[in-house]
């Protein structure tokens, strides 16, 4: 009887440390977080549509143009609330800021700029690398750049 | 239960001296003045007394300096730990870890979300990126969300007609820049 006591002691400090570690990992934030921006030229000059953005043909045709390229893919590791500018063609650049990691989705602080003007600022959540958040309107080269932005905590 | 009910059914453990000290008393000072009882101790008296004798002469013709050399041997005897662990392990009754068992299965199926957040469709269940502000510093934006590929697009255009756009129609309208 006195073995069992002991053992439930041991068993309730045991869940005890777990329910603390638990929260500890929930709440952890991660050390950084991988950006990628892809810029893409879409327009409805001809029907192309770029193998390379295979990936994410479903939702881009949720855009209903006909023609879809991508004209840049990068990807910067942003540290904990840290920021990274990406160069955007046209002059442009976005800033990404990392802001929080709950519940496996990383919060973002995005600044959409033009020649030092801001055009946008925007915080956005996106799934931890999952779906991406898609940024469309600016016009470049006689169509409309999207900027789709992905995030993968580390 | 009367006194001498009392004092038989504990007087093997007072022969044995088993009982605290106020009971023990007791059962000496009934023992000392009930008839019953004083020949229910000296049945238990005959009865040690009897097998006493019997042990004492077995016990002589038995060999006991190879078994104590053994029974030495294994105390000096280091064991590795991991036997001692398993035996204490193995040694446990299995009751004792149903409940640890319940506990942590319990405190497995709660963490699954922090440790696998997919798992019932965390992630999946609600896959969209969410836009929690947005500040277009004076030009006209559309928030656009598609159910069936999980697409959320934010899009900036120019509302050179001063309507109000639906987000459906968003990407259509100018751009902005």
């Amino acid at each position: 009887m006195k073995r069992l006591k002991k053992l439930l002691r041991l068993a309730l400090l045991f869940s005890l440390v777990q329910v603390v570690a638990g929260d500890r990992v929930d709440a952890a934030d991660p050390q950084s977080v991988q950006v990628t921006i892809g810029t893409i030229l879409v327009s409805n000059q001809n029907d192309e549509f770029d193998p390379k953005l295979k990936s994410m043909e479903k939702q881009l045709r949720v855009l209903k143009y006909r023609s879809y390229r991508l004209l840049k893919d990068e990807t910067q590791t942003v540290p904990w609330r840290g920021d990274k500018s990406f160069d955007i063609p046209g002059g442009r650049s976005l800033t990404v800021t990392p802001q929080e990691f709950q519940n496996n989705r990383v919060s973002l602080k995005v600044r959409l700029t033009e020649r030092n003007k801001p055009l946008l600022d925007t915080t956005v959540t996106v799934p931890n690398k999952g779906h991406f958040l898609y940024l469309g309107g600016p016009p470049h080269e006689g169509g409309t750049l999207v900027l789709s932005i992905s995030a993968a905590a580390q | 239960m009367n006194d001498c009910e009392r004092t038989q059914e504990n007087i093997g453990r007072w022969f044995d001296d088993e009982l605290n000290r106020a009971e023990s008393e007791r059962i000496r000072v009934h023992v000392e003045s009930c008839t019953a009882c004083r020949a229910a101790q000296q049945r238990m008296e005959k009865i040690d007394q009897a097998l006493h004798g019997v042990l004492a002469a077995e016990a002589a013709q038995v060999e006991f300096t190879s078994f104590w050399r053994g029974v030495e041997r294994r105390i000096n005897e280091r064991r590795p730990w991991h036997r001692e662990w398993l035996d204490r392990v193995i040694g446990v009754p299995r009751s004792a870890w149903a409940v640890p068992a319940v506990i942590a299965l319990l405190l497995a199926l709660l963490s699954l979300d922090s440790y696998f957040p997919a798992w019932r469709g965390g992630v999946t269940r609600s896959g969209f990126a969410a836009v929690n502000s947005i500040d277009a510093h004076g030009r006209s934006v559309a928030l656009l969300r598609e159910n069936e590929t999980k697409t959320t697009v934010i899009w900036l255009y120019d509302d050179q007609e001063g309507e109000d756009e639906t987000a459906e129609e968003a990407p259509k309208a100018g751009p902005a820049f």
